[in-house]
């Protein structure tokens, strides 16, 4: 591939900097809070002893969970200042929006004739749709896993809003206690497969998608990943803009030497998960 | 006072009268050594029950629970000071009341320790008492004895004391060896999740902070610790502010045991019959907890399968347009 194009830029540091917080506070939860889904198994036990034990491993999780909060107040913040201050309504509708459109029916379409191999891979927006169900799911997740999070730490204040009749039969805590373990099995699993193989160990990616890291990819794999992206930059004069010098050695080093370790963590801690799943199932 | 020496002079020349003051005196100062005179050195016990060659093992058939175990007849002298009876007051023979004055070798099955008659008579009335014993009589079980629930890790001999941590997580085990479903729901819960990981602080709630230690009541009861008068007391050690809401926590889901679907299932066929079955499952507060958890096992099969196959797709066709890419090069 000849690299002579230079490069655009994908991400702003403001979202280099959310993208980074989450993984800090996710892998902080996940790492914390999961030996207690699986505690009949010595890694878990290894780990949670790692991690401070009672009730440090504890402690450790809260603080990740209020640093998850930081970030999803940082990224309302800036949908508000998009909508109210920028009055850019693009992020809720139309080909930058990471809502769902039609086309993205379409192009769900397009690619299963691709799996197929019945046509060419369709021509991408600036979301590809999996993205567009990954940030979703992640909104989703992370409203579920903070409501359900906060009963449990605050069990005895959440119950004392519902009356006696109700909580009789609505038991909040041990219904949080369901959702939050479920959810994370649900939320970590799928960022340590579906979300690292989507976007970082693609063929054409491995071992690393450093867009996120460096914000910068170069102008060949925008063609050849978002072609209809690029054609709309492309057809609205807005490529100039985009154009950035490509990343340092400084940036693409350590870059990768936070990403892959992490990277690794993630794919170790989603073999121990799975290989405990089917010594519980056999 | 000359009454007095008179008195005293009367006491002293009685023959019988001096026999009785020397061995008081002797007693008395006999007290002062450490070495009691009276009764056998513990070390005259540790003196063979150290040394393999001198004892071995023995057979012991556990009357409870009908286990043969074989038990190291060595004393870990180490873990004995440590334990509740460790301390310098105690001796061998003070529980082994029946090798009192035996020395030397001595007959191989001692009788079981009676731990209630001189020393512990106040928690084990509480106990004998208790609806667990009176329960198993009734059922015709034999109830556990002191030594069942308050043993140490390696021997009987070794009794934690009742804050000691290493007595808190052999308490869960020994209440689930018998109460085996909600050992397992126990485990499901929060509590249940940390001291699986060997946590056992006191604010982690093992069985017995909950359910009582020796006033073991049902806890439909409301004499119980569970029971309407006790609950949020109970609760409240550990979560302060507890209130009526609070405590109508399930500590014991059900959603992962065979044996809630099996009924759930029994009431649904038997729905003509007798309607109270299945409605008193539908009224129970597991059902919220048993829906979220197969809704939840959906989704994430959903999920897996779904996106996992789009993920294996996706890969094989990059792979293949790479190839053709190569090949249309090559012409």
């Amino acid at each position: 591939m000849t690299n002579n194009k230079g490069s655009l830029l994908r991400f702003g540091v403001f979202h280099r900097f959310g993208h980074f917080l989450i993984i800090i506070s996710f892998f902080g939860l996940v790492l914390t809070g999961m030996p207690l889904v699986f505690k009949e198994y010595g890694w878990a036990h290894w780990l949670y002893e790692i991690l401070g034990g009672y009730p440090t491993a504890g402690i450790i999780h809260r603080i990740c969970a209020l640093i998850t909060f930081f970030a999803v107040f940082l990224h309302f913040a800036f949908l508000t200042f998009q909508t109210v201050v920028k009055k850019n309504a693009g992020i809720f509708w139309g080909p930058d929006s990471l809502i769902i459109q039609p086309k993205d029916l379409l192009n769900i379409l397009g690619d299963i004739l691709w799996f197929l191999r019945l046509g060419p891979r369709p021509k991408f927006e600036t979301w590809i749709y999996w993205e567009k169900f990954e940030y979703l799911s992640l909104m989703w997740g992370t409203f579920v896993m903070a409501v359900t999070g906060f009963i449990l730490w605050f069990p005895v204040q959440c119950t004392s809003i519902l009356p006696v009749k109700v909580a009789a039969f609505v038991d909040l805590p041990s219904i949080a206690l369901v959702a939050h373990r479920y959810e994370a099995l649900l939320a970590a699993g799928f960022i340590f497969t579906i979300h690292f193989i989507h976007t970082h160990m693609l063929p054409e990616n491995i071992p690393l998608d450093e867009a996120m890291f460096t914000g910068r990819v170069s102008e060949e794999h925008v063609i050849h990943e978002r072609g209809a992206y690029y054609e709309r930059m492309k057809g609205e004069d807005q490529l100039e803009g985009l154009r950035v010098k490509p990343a340092g050695v400084f940036g693409k080093f350590v870059s990768r030497a936070f990403g892959i370790p992490v990277l690794i963590i993630g794919l170790l801690m989603v073999s121990f998960m799975l290989s405990s799943l089917i010594c519980s199932l056999v | 006072m000359a009454s007095l020496i008179k008195a005293f002079k009367a006491v002293i020349c009685n023959k019988s009268h001096k026999l009785i003051l020397f061995s008081c005196l002797f007693v008395f100062i006999s007290t002062f050594y450490s070495n009691n005179l009276f009764s056998q050195e513990n070390s005259d016990c540790i003196e063979c029950h150290i040394d393999p060659s001198k004892c071995d093992v023995k057979v012991r058939v556990d009357h409870v629970t009908g286990d043969v175990e074989i038990v190291s007849m060595i004393v870990d002298e180490e873990a004995y000071a440590k334990s509740a009876h460790g301390g310098e007051d105690f001796y061998c023979v003070d529980c082994h009341a029946d090798l009192e004055d035996i020395e030397g070798e001595h007959y191989p099955n001692l009788q079981p320790v009676d731990c209630i008659t001189f020393c512990h008579d106040d928690p084990a009335a509480e106990y004998l008492e208790s609806k667990h014993v009176s329960l198993m009589k009734e059922n015709g079980v034999q109830p556990p004895t002191c030594k069942h629930c308050h043993a140490g890790e390696k021997s009987k001999r070794d009794t934690p004391r009742a804050k000691d941590l290493a007595h808190r997580a052999d308490t869960i085990e020994k209440c689930g060896g018998c109460h085996e479903e909600y050992y397992h729901s126990y485990r499901n819960n929060l509590h249940g999740q940390v001291t699986a990981l060997g946590h056992f602080d006191t604010d982690i709630a093992t069985c017995v902070d909950c359910h009582g230690m020796h006033t073991i009541l049902h806890s439909t009861e409301p004499e119980s610790t569970l029971g309407s008068q006790n609950v949020i007391e109970t609760c409240g050690t550990c979560h302060p502010g507890a209130n009526d809401s609070f405590v109508k926590h399930i500590a014991h889901p059900q959603y992962k045991n065979i044996v809630y679907y099996k009924s759930a299932v029994a009431a649904i066929l038997n729905i003509r019959k007798d309607p109270d079955q299945i409605w008193s499952i539908i009224k129970s507060p597991q059902i919220i907890l048993t829906i979220l958890f197969i809704m939840y096992v959906g989704i994430l099969l959903q999920t897996f399968a779904g996106f996992g196959m789009h993920s294996l797709l996706s890969w094989l066709g990059t792979i293949l347009d790479e190839r053709k890419g190569k090949d249309s090069k090559h012409d």
